[in-house]
């Protein structure tokens, strides 16, 4: 009997004992060393964060990398909402302004105040809207061609600087070669085409006064749509996923001849074909009007702080030293590999080597630099991750079914909008 | 366990309480305890990982997020819509498409998963095929594969540059098959599932034809029954109970269809992000930061499942009573 009893207390104190035990652990002391928890994707973070610890022993980093841009703002607003957001997070400039309606990025604006002059005031606009700082740019993706140069010389054909040469190209390449393609434009890739419809003097999200207008299905948008669809349909052109084993195989065997995409291009080529580098080079982006040179970004990220951090004084000032200091610029440059978005960070670039894709194209990071001068300022809406998915379901279904693209973007547009009516938002479209 | 467990323990304490003369009445309360008590850890487990989630995806499926004013964007913040998720999801014809979809690879899948499986069993049940174990084993092991994995091999083997099917039959002058396109799409899906799933309803079935009495068939061979008749006749209707239980199993499988074309999305344009209604449920979730229109169609499905399986065992009840009538 009495066993019995101990037994069902013994079951109750384990039971009771596991909870209480959970609640102890996760609330930390308060005193001695910050311990900032950081979510950031991609290469390189151990030297970056070894360097910064070393530096301050009274604000240490931990990162976690909670998978890349889609994945993580997935993973930020869900755990924002459960209340264990990190400190600090990378975050994309597409879908940041969704974090600022979901109230997870804080409004350093008093904290980083002082890096403006780090940057660009098109660069920092990714990260300010009406006055307040919401991140700290970190990279940025001027849009530029990166393309096959020795396959193109074989085959006699020139770089394409403006859309309608890219589509001659495109027919050039197939003329020489059945089995080869100049490039892949899928449907998945909406940053592409909102970039070259920016491009055309397209604004796929615009807010003025308090009142959006959403630019989709513009008539710039629309004629894009025509064009691209007009390669697609001939053959000129593919729209087959990208970094498919089937892609990665092309790519390998010099079948995949370009892709028009942000320039972290040629890292990401570098990883999946290491072997084919060298016949690579980075050329500025085709234009629809000849002798332009303006180009959008696609892709690129900031770094925010969340509104649940207990320490947003110390979060802010390790995402201003990765991101506006010349030390952590040099780090960005050599262990994160990727393109600074900080004005110094450019100028350290223009003079350290090409990506290792190219490493014939000495002029790379001044070609960059230039590109990177003449970008395009985009305002990007609270849901872009929705019209990705739809931009990119109708699309492929408008392929398949051998239907005008322009329907795609038509229907996109009315998805976007009527999620914003729903949210509440005023919205000039009908 | 805790059921069979009750009745010993309660008498036990009543005969000592008696017998020490101690008042009966304290036994007897401990008894009306015990049975709780045991069955606590059950109950607890199921009300804090099965019940309250549940409940609490309901309450989220009733609300949504709203704008309210405030900064650049204004913040959108939780309020009470009462039905309207599920007035959105209902007339989604995209989700009517997506339970069309599964509802065809449901049945290509599952009749061939569930005929495959009854026949290596009873196969490997003929007393006179050797290698049994062996046999067994192989079948079994694709069910080991983690899904992903599974998924990922047979897209490898699916694209047109690196699948060996394709190859082969370019070398014959065919060109490549295109699996991942089209109609083919749900014949390659199905198939993924078959060859992981076979081997896990097999040995379910065969561990229920082991438990047959041998009794059985040598009184079926005394009247004359090949192995094909005693396979048809005898070892078929006593499974039963097991192929009932394998299409219960394999249609919620069914109706659970995400992984594979999860895994296979990156490597076509064919499948879209709402092929399967569960990867709707996923892109409202977390692509588009709409948890209440998830909640809702996860509460449609969760009431569907539900459905199916009372249908299905309703079936088949009556079909038994009906026999011993």
């Amino acid at each position: 009997m009495r066993s019995r009893r101990l037994i069902a207390a013994g079951a109750i104190l384990a039971l009771t004992g596991g909870l209480t035990a959970c609640s102890a652990e996760s609330r930390g002391g308060s005193d001695g060393p910050v311990t900032l928890t950081f979510w950031g994707w991609g290469v390189g973070y151990e030297d970056v964060i070894a360097e910064w610890n070393e530096a301050n022993p009274d604000i240490q980093v931990e990162h976690t990398d909670a998978g890349g841009g889609d994945d993580s703002s997935a993973k930020l607003l869900t755990a924002a909402r459960a209340g264990n957001a990190p400190d600090v997070a990378l975050v994309e400039y597409t879908t940041l302004p969704a974090m600022i309606v979901a109230d997870v990025p804080l409004d350093i604006t008093e904290y980083v105040g002082d890096a403006e002059d780090a940057f660009t005031e098109g660069t920092w606009d990714q990260t300010r809207f009406d006055g307040a700082v919401y991140a700290i740019p970190q990279d940025v993706g001027p849009m530029a061609l990166t393309y096959r140069q020795d396959r193109l010389e074989e085959m006699g054909l020139a770089v394409p600087t403006t859309w309608e040469e890219f589509g001659e190209v495109a027919r050039g390449v197939k003329a020489n070669d059945p089995n080869s393609v100049l490039t892949s434009l899928p449907p998945s890739e909406l940053g592409f085409y909102a970039g070259v419809a920016a491009q055309a003097g397209s604004e796929w999200w615009s807010l003025e006064d308090g009142v959006w207008t959403v630019g989709i299905a513009d008539e710039a948008s629309l004629e894009v749509a025509d064009f691209f669809e007009g390669l697609v349909k001939e053959g000129a052109i593919s729209t087959e996923p990208l970094l498919t084993p089937e892609y990665n195989a092309k790519l390998n065997d010099g079948t995949m001849l370009s892709w028009p995409a942000g320039i972290w291009a040629s890292g990401v080529f570098y990883g999946v074909a290491p072997d084919t580098a060298g016949n690579w080079a980075m050329a500025p982006l085709p234009q629809w009007t000849p002798g332009d040179a303006k180009v959008a970004y696609q892709g690129g990220s900031g770094m925010i702080v969340t509104k649940e951090s207990e320490h947003p004084e110390e979060a802010a000032e390790f995402a201003k030293w990765f991101n506006a200091s010349e030390d952590g610029n040099e780090l960005l440059l050599s262990s994160r590999q990727v393109y600074p978005a900080s004005i110094v960070g450019q100028e350290m670039a223009a003079s350290s080597e090409p990506p290792a894709l190219m490493p014939q194209q000495t002029t790379f990071y001044e070609e960059a630099a230039a590109i990177s001068a003449e970008t395009i300022p985009v305002t990007w809406g609270p849901n872009v991750n929705l019209a990705k998915m739809v931009f990119e379901d109708r699309l492929n279904k408008a392929i398949a079914d051998g239907t005008p693209w322009r329907d795609a973007f038509i229907a996109t547009q009315e998805a976007v909008v009527d999620d914003m009516k729903t949210s509440g938002y005023e919205v000039s479209n009908d | 366990m805790t059921t069979s467990n009750l009745a010993p323990v309660k008498s036990t304490v009543a005969r000592t309480a008696g017998r020490n003369g101690a008042p009966p009445k304290r036994g007897r309360i401990r008894g009306r305890f015990a049975p709780y008590l045991f069955a606590a850890p059950a109950v607890v487990l199921y009300v804090v990982f099965m019940l309250i989630p549940v409940l609490y995806a309901i309450w989220l499926s009733l609300r949504a997020y709203r704008l309210q004013s405030g900064g650049t964007f204004g913040r959108r913040v939780e309020v009470f819509v009462g039905l309207e998720n599920y007035t959105a999801v209902l007339s989604d014809p995209e989700l009517l498409a997506s339970f069309g979809r599964m509802a065809v690879y449901g049945i290509i899948a599952v009749p061939l998963t569930l005929g495959l499986a009854l026949l290596f069993a009873l196969l490997l049940d003929v007393p006179a095929v050797r290698a049994k174990r062996f046999s067994r084993t192989a079948i079994f092991i694709p069910y080991a594969v983690p899904g992903v994995v599974a998924a990922l091999m047979w897209g490898f083997m699916y694209l047109p540059s690196t699948s060996p099917f394709s190859y082969i039959s370019e070398q014959m002058g065919f060109g490549t098959i295109p699996f991942l396109e089209g109609n083919a799409l749900f014949g390659s899906l199905a198939n993924i599932a078959i060859w992981g799933g076979v081997g896990f309803n097999m040995i379910i079935i065969y561990t229920s034809l082991r438990g047959i009495p041998a009794e059985l068939y040598e009184a079926a061979r005394l009247d004359g029954a090949n192995e094909f008749q005693i396979a048809l006749r005898v070892k078929v209707p006593l499974v039963g109970p097991a192929i009932v239980l394998t299409t219960v199993f394999a249609l919620i499988g069914t109706l659970q269809l995400y992984g594979e074309p999860m895994t296979l999305k990156p490597m076509t344009n064919d499948i879209s992000q709402t092929w399967a209604p569960l990867m709707t449920i996923y892109r409202d979730a977390f692509l588009t930061d709409n948890l209440p229109a998830a909640a809702a169609s996860s509460t449609l499905l969760a009431l569907g499942t539900v459905a199916l399986s009372l249908i299905i065992l309703g079936i088949v009840n009556r079909k038994k009573f009906g026999e011993r009538a």
